[in-house]
């Protein structure tokens, strides 16, 4: 609480308000930080002002708007978290104010190069993190207030709110963009294997899940059932990552055990804060048998014609991004004529107080063996019905086509 | 900052992480943050008493995995109490139950041994 004079910095906040609110109903977000900066230009009397936004995974600042100092943006330039002046308001979470401006004290020459001669800056945070720098600066020396300090941290916090729907519409975009083109629009046509699968966002969160089918060489035949940890963005790249990994894998070795092997060793490394399940399962050229390799993940389950479906009673093993020195199991199992597969993520099944047996006994009442367009939509309808689903499902199913029925 | 949904008690010198009946996308943030605290407040190891919990999904795991790798590198480890047969389930199908050691009660977890 300052006791300073409360009315300018009322009617002057207003002035940020005014302009945000009204800026965010017909502006993208960009356009919105620019003339935000253009209005905090104005109310401050500074000559610039520029927001620099945190790209977390190298760690710099990115000039991404400027006013009055347009060039910083064009350039592209790039600030360490931790040198020079942006990037010590980024590490220390606080204000800074310089009243001398040259390359001891500005890691970014572009700024004393323009004749700049005080600098105020704040940090942009949203939530616990830092986001991103909101600086302005002044032509000529300049004694910044605590007062004013505080006048740039309101105006930030509205530029972070502006960041961040930004950033959330930005990830929403490419996140649709990345599952249409990772999820199979069609299934390979397969001679004597009939396939169908759905794939359902939860809560219109798209999520990490997703299913692969793909054939070999040897005319063997992939099914892969996955479910990366997260939502959003990171969880599709990780996922889209992991996916061709995965494929890559599949080439070199016809063991399941080491292709889920290859590809934890490869998520440890390039992925470090990445979990995941996996489901891997390679089906032989003649369809009679399934090789089939967990990791962390749910039990596929079999219908076969007049009997009960039950879960395949594959061994469990350690989830992708643990990592311990344990090979998974591989399962092998037979493939009768015209019996469906079934293939899901958690989100089919699991429930809030309830065990996972239940979700899966109740999966295995509603599958039975029959064409597996219409043994999705029974599935789809019985366990999700109507209401937007928690978490993301995913559901692959495949049927073995009796053997005097196989060129249909 | 603490969250009222997962305090952290110091329990003969170790921090013990209570979590509630459902822990999932929701609330699986608040998870992550009592672990971090617990670490930042210079204790490698780290006791997460589930007992009370019936449901944990991949967010979850999520981040008592990372609590779990963070523990290791700092030369300590993550304990899990797990009564409930849901929770146990869920980690027996994910493996994590070879990786994250499980105890049966708080005492046992915050002992690192096992009385059986």
């Amino acid at each position: 609480m300052k006791a300073v004079d409360p009315v300018p910095v009322e009617a002057r906040l207003r002035d940020i308000q005014s302009i945000t609110d009204a800026a965010l109903s017909r502006l993208d977000e960009l356009g919105l930080l620019t003339e935000l900066l253009d209005r905090i230009r104005e109310i401050m009397q500074v000559d610039t002002a520029a927001v620099l936004l945190l790209d977390a995974s190298s760690g710099q600042l990115i000039a991404t708007a400027a006013a009055g100092l347009e060039e910083e943006v064009r350039q592209g330039v790039r600030i360490p978290v931790g040198r020079g002046f942006a990037g010590r308001i980024a590490a220390e979470r606080r204000a800074v104010i310089l009243d001398h401006v040259d390359h001891t004290t500005v890691l970014n020459p572009i700024l004393w190069a323009k004749g700049i001669r005080s600098m105020m800056g704040v940090p942009m945070t949203a939530g616990d993190d830092v986001i991103g720098v909101l600086h302005v600066g002044s032509l000529v020396p300049r004694p910044f207030t605590s007062y004013d300090t505080e006048l740039l941290q309101l105006a930030a916090d509205r530029a972070a709110t502006a960041v961040k729907s930004m950033l959330a519409h930005a990830d929403r975009v490419a996140v649709t963009a990345l599952q249409l083109s990772l999820v199979p629009s069609a299934l390979p046509a397969v001679a004597g294997m009939e396939m169908a699968a759905r794939y359902v966002p939860g809560r219109g969160v798209l999520g990490g899940d997703w299913y692969d089918v793909f054939t070999l060489p040897s005319r063997e035949l992939c099914v892969v059932m996955g479910d990366v940890a997260g939502s959003g963005l990171a969880a599709a790249v990780i996922m889209g990552r992991m996916r061709s990994a995965l494929r890559a894998y599949a080439l070199e070795t016809p063991d399941p055990g080491e292709v889920l092997d290859r590809l934890d060793r490869n998520v440890r490394h390039f992925e470090p804060d990445a979990l995941a399940t996996v489901l891997y399962a390679v089906i032989d050229a003649a369809h009679e048998q399934m090789r089939i390799c967990l990791a962390g993940h749910f039990l596929p389950v079999i219908a076969l014609p007049g009997l009960p479906a039950e879960p395949v009673l594959a061994a469990a093993g350690l989830m992708i991004g643990i990592g311990d020195d344990t090979r998974r199991p591989v399962t092998t199992m037979t493939i009768p004529p015209q019996a469906l597969l079934c293939f899901y993520t958690d989100g089919l099944i699991e429930r809030p107080g309830e065990m996972i047996d239940d979700g899966l006994a109740r999966l295995c009442r509603v599958i039975t063996a029959q064409h597996p367009e219409a043994a999705c939509a029974a599935v789809m309808a019985a366990l999700i019905g109507s209401e937007p689903a928690r978490d993301d499902v995913a559901l692959l199913m495949l049927r073995r086509r009796a053997e005097d029925d196989d060129d249909a | 900052m603490p969250d009222a949904m997962f305090p952290v008690e110091m329990v003969s010198g170790v921090p013990v992480v209570t979590t509630p009946e459902q822990v999932d996308i929701t609330n699986a943030d608040g998870l992550r943050a009592a672990l971090l605290e617990s670490a930042q407040r210079g204790h490698s190891s780290v006791v997460v008493d589930m007992s009370r919990t019936e449901f944990c999904d991949t967010a979850g795991l999520h981040a008592l995995v990372a609590a779990h790798k963070r523990a290791l590198a700092e030369g300590g480890e993550l304990r899990l109490v797990t009564a409930g047969a849901a929770v146990q389930r869920i980690f027996a199908i994910t493996g994590l139950n070879r990786v994250i050691p499980g105890f049966a009660s708080l005492q046992e977890a915050v002992s690192g041994s096992s009385s059986g």
